[in-house]
């Protein structure tokens, strides 16, 4: 006698495979809108450069930093604390320590901080290498703090002399 | 023109050393002046003043004081820039809020100086975030005792001078 094994009832899926396809294209698209992307910051800090505008208009001779903290988001505002690094005697040395700045961008372009009123007076007549070093963080809208520190890069030469021709 | 003249149009071309200056004449020559404002930010809640080329706002609120600030011709406004907590003596409070005025001030010349041959630095709302009036302020990062120190020596007379020549 012929031995009959069952057929195995195999589970049909109830919902078609497109709709699945399509649910799961729904769910990567609002997660997507509900957290937006990472926030990420730029810190760039300009070689620190003899300021012509200074000695122009009131007559001093100075050395200039700019910096700008640029976001993928929008910022509240960012804290920096920065200096200018200069070569003495083959060794680094502190040249000078600005104040800790807090700057709130410009409502237009809310994901922008450029910080350039940073000024060290420069002694006249002397020619030095200087580096710009800045740290700190960027107030994210979200009240998020996002770290931020960098440099110039190599130590370029500034001359004080400038001003004197 | 006036050195004090020059400070409302300089704005931002200005030196740390400067501003600190700037601080200490404003708070000598407005000190009867940020008393009434002191008492009328203290009785109403809410004042508002113009400075150079910009106007300040100030909030009380729980017992905390903050501000915002625009450029008169401007409808863009930054708010909650700085602020200063106050005790329950009211003198006190006053004593506080003339440092703080004097300091706001100083802030929004920086920012919004009054129309003149020079051009306006950066973009955006900047202080020190620090006031002058704090010890922080002199210490700059190092120890407290250090900024004690530098506080009590620096007296920025050469500058005050110059200021106070009309």
């Amino acid at each position: 006698m012929p031995l009959t094994i069952p057929k195995p009832i195999l589970l049909l899926p109830k919902v078609p495979s497109v709709l699945v396809v399509g649910l799961l294209a729904a769910q990567f698209f609002f997660l997507q809108i509900g957290h937006g992307p990472e926030p990420k910051c730029t810190l760039n800090v300009e070689r620190p450069h003899y300021s012509t505008s200074l000695k122009e208009i009131r007559n001093f001779d100075a050395i200039k930093l700019n910096i700008t903290v640029d976001c993928n988001v929008p910022q509240k505002y960012s804290e920096i604390t920065s200096s200018i690094q200069k070569i003495r005697n083959n060794r680094e040395a502190l040249a000078h320590r600005f104040q800790v700045i807090r700057r709130v961008p410009e409502v237009k372009f809310p994901n922008l901080v450029v910080i350039q009123d940073l000024y060290s007076e420069c002694p006249l007549g002397v020619w030095g290498t200087y580096k710009g070093e800045a740290k700190g963080y960027a107030m994210l809208e979200s009240g998020k703090k996002f770290p931020l520190e960098g440099d110039s890069g190599k130590y370029m030469a500034v001359d004080c002399s400038i001003g004197a021709q | 023109m006036s050195y004090f003249e020059e400070c409302l149009t300089s704005g931002g071309l200005r030196f740390q050393e400067e501003r600190r200056a700037l601080y200490k004449y404003l708070l000598e020559i407005n000190n009867d002046f940020y008393v009434s404002q002191a008492n009328l930010l203290l009785d109403k809640g809410t004042i508002t003043r113009s400075i150079a080329n910009g106007e300040a706002t100030y909030f009380l609120k729980n017992r905390k004081v903050d501000y915002s600030a625009r450029k008169l011709d401007s409808a863009e406004i930054y708010s909650e820039l700085r602020d200063i907590k106050l005790t329950r003596l009211r003198f006190y409070n006053i004593r506080k809020l003339q440092r703080f005025f004097a300091q706001c001030d100083v802030d929004v010349i920086s920012n919004f100086p009054l129309p003149g041959p020079n051009p306006q630095e950066g973009s955006g709302y900047g202080f020190n975030a620090k006031p002058f009036y704090t010890v922080a302020y002199y210490a700059n990062g190092q120890n407290l005792f250090v900024g004690l120190m530098k506080k009590i020596r620096t007296t920025d007379r050469e500058m005050l001078t110059k200021l106070r020549t009309l």
